[in-house]
């Protein structure tokens, strides 16, 4: 097991909120990779392969993260990769807008904006606890075949 | 990495051999699919069946005419760009088939060159039009669900805010220098102003479509109103190192209108024009008079507006997007509140622009007239 930091990517046009939560993430020891729209997402989700991937799912008023978290699900390399969706839209008002099912979106969680970051640190670290667990078992598969 | 877009089909219809087996071989190497015909009876069906992006048509064939080919795709699928072919090129038959829907005209004999070229033109001009179209869609669709637009868009900055004081909080001072606090408390009271500015216009446009304002129709002496305005903004000009100036002379140009939605409609024009234009750049208002009616133009020297966006300028909640723009707070609402006010008093509103060179913003509004004003009024006592 290396002690490499594990690297997460943010995407959000609201380049306010990608400033916060990576200046949160960064100071509990996180490299944070940033993009602000769903293209520039999946193009530095493909050539960084990011540990987790924190998505707004409503970008400029358009739908675009949906579509990018089922292109990062469609590339085999980022099947497994964790990926919080999140959005303002679903928030606070009951039957006004239901959170996205991840069965069909292919997300892990969804989070609300504001995001809670108290949440949102023990989400992370469970996730890549979980992540590094499979790794290892993988790995040790591996070695015994 | 990425995946190969999917292939486009062509149609070729043309009854000579010779000519579908050079188009085919012209248009597979650049990696299309292609399907050919050789008549138009056949090369209709295959067009139904296959959907491609663009046909070729030859416009003399036996059986059915390539014109009238022409004209029964572009019925159906007009979104299908149709190039003609022909052996026998007059501007009548170019035109001819211009008016029945092709995109574009190829007179034989061509180069290989000339049709890849034809070809690609057409391809860019149908993903640009598909494109308009889908944006078009998404508007509507926004537009029906105003309220959750204008919850999503008040909540962004809102969420912002939180998000940066969250943070604040979470993060003890070794963790977070002085220096980023201060830069993120500038940016909170960035966004709430932002807000701020999202419910002014918001509560205006409400008022315009609720006609809470009660209007006034009098005569207004543009020289005030607009001198008024740019006092106004003298402060933020100067932070934007834009100079404004306008050349309309005291009572010389009287409207008729409502004070107070002239002020609107001047206010947003005044502040977009400082706004998105560059430092060291001008605002200039003038006037005109123009049978009956006044001319008033506000001029910047800013970024212009690209020609594709123009008509969608004066739609609610449009913005043209842009690596500039994103930096620009705007809430894409000033310009519909502009045009529906300005119809309002009777005038209308135009938009002249070149990309980085400036815009003109013109407003035509009813000349006021004493005799109009007695005219009326007998009309309405009598």
């Amino acid at each position: 097991m290396t002690s490499e930091a594990e690297k997460i990517l943010i995407v959000d046009d609201d380049a306010d909120f990608v400033e916060a939560l990576s200046a949160f993430l960064e100071a509990h020891h996180y490299v944070v990779l940033k993009a602000y729209d769903g293209r520039e997402g999946l193009k530095l989700a493909k050539m960084q392969q990011p540990d987790l991937i924190i998505m707004d799912i409503i970008m400029k008023e358009r739908t675009e993260g949906f579509f990018t978290v089922q292109e990062i699900r469609r590339t085999p390399e980022l099947k497994t990769v964790p990926i919080f969706a999140v959005s303002s839209l679903y928030s606070q008002v009951p039957d006004f807008g239901i959170a996205p099912d991840s069965s069909w979106l292919g997300h892990d969680e969804f989070l609300a904006k504001p995001v809670n970051m108290s949440e949102l640190l023990e989400k992370v670290q469970r996730h890549l606890q979980e992540r590094r667990r499979n790794a290892e078992a993988s790995a040790g598969r591996k070695a015994e075949s | 990495m990425s995946e190969p877009a999917e292939q486009e089909t062509i149609v070729v219809i043309d009854d000579d051999y010779a000519m579908r087996l050079s188009c085919r071989k012209i248009l597979s190497k650049m990696g299309f699919r292609v399907e050919a015909f050789e008549d138009g009876g056949q090369g209709l069906e295959g067009v139904t069946k296959l959907k491609p992006s663009l046909v070729v048509v030859d416009l003399k064939m036996p059986g059915i005419s390539g014109m009238e080919v022409v004209t029964r795709i572009h019925e159906v699928r007009p979104e299908i760009v149709l190039v003609v072919i022909t052996g026998y090129p007059t501007i009548d038959t170019a035109v001819g088939a211009m008016k029945c829907g092709a995109y574009d005209f190829l007179p034989k004999p061509f180069s290989p060159d000339e049709l890849r070229l034809i070809v690609n033109r057409g391809l860019e001009h149908r993903r640009l039009s598909l494109e308009m179209r889908r944006g078009e869609m998404e508007r509507a669709l926004l537009k029906r669900r105003f309220i959750t637009f204008v919850s999503h868009q008040l909540q962004t900055p809102l969420v912002a805010v939180h998000q940066y004081l969250d943070v604040l909080k979470h993060l003890d001072n070794t963790e977070c220098a002085a220096a980023k606090r201060q830069e993120w408390l500038d940016r909170c009271l960035k966004r709430t102003e932002e807000m701020q500015a999202l419910i002014k216009d918001w509560l205006c446009l409400a008022r315009v479509e609720g006609e809470f304002l009660s209007r006034q129709w009098v005569k207004v002496d543009l020289q005030q109103t607009i001198a008024d305005i740019l006092r106004t903004y003298e402060e933020m000009a100067a932070t934007n190192g834009v100079s404004l100036e306008s050349s309309i002379p005291e009572n010389t140009y009287l409207v008729r209108g409502d004070r107070n939605c002239l002020s609107v409609v001047f206010d947003n024009l005044i502040v977009n024009a400082i706004k998105y234009n560059k430092p060291g750049g001008k605002v200039i208002v003038s006037a005109e008079a123009l049978d009956g009616e006044v001319a008033v133009a506000v001029a910047d020297t800013g970024v212009g507006i690209p020609e594709k966006y123009r008509h969608l300028l004066f739609e609610e909640f449009f913005r043209v997007d842009g690596a500039e723009n994103k930096k620009t707070p705007g809430t894409g609402l000033g310009l519909s509140i502009c045009r529906r006010l300005v119809s309002e008093m009777g005038g209308s509103i135009s938009v002249d622009s070149e990309v980085n060179v400036g815009s003109i913003f013109r407003v035509r509004l009813l000349e006021y007239r004493a005799q109009t004003e007695e005219v009326e009024n007998k009309r309405s006592s009598g």
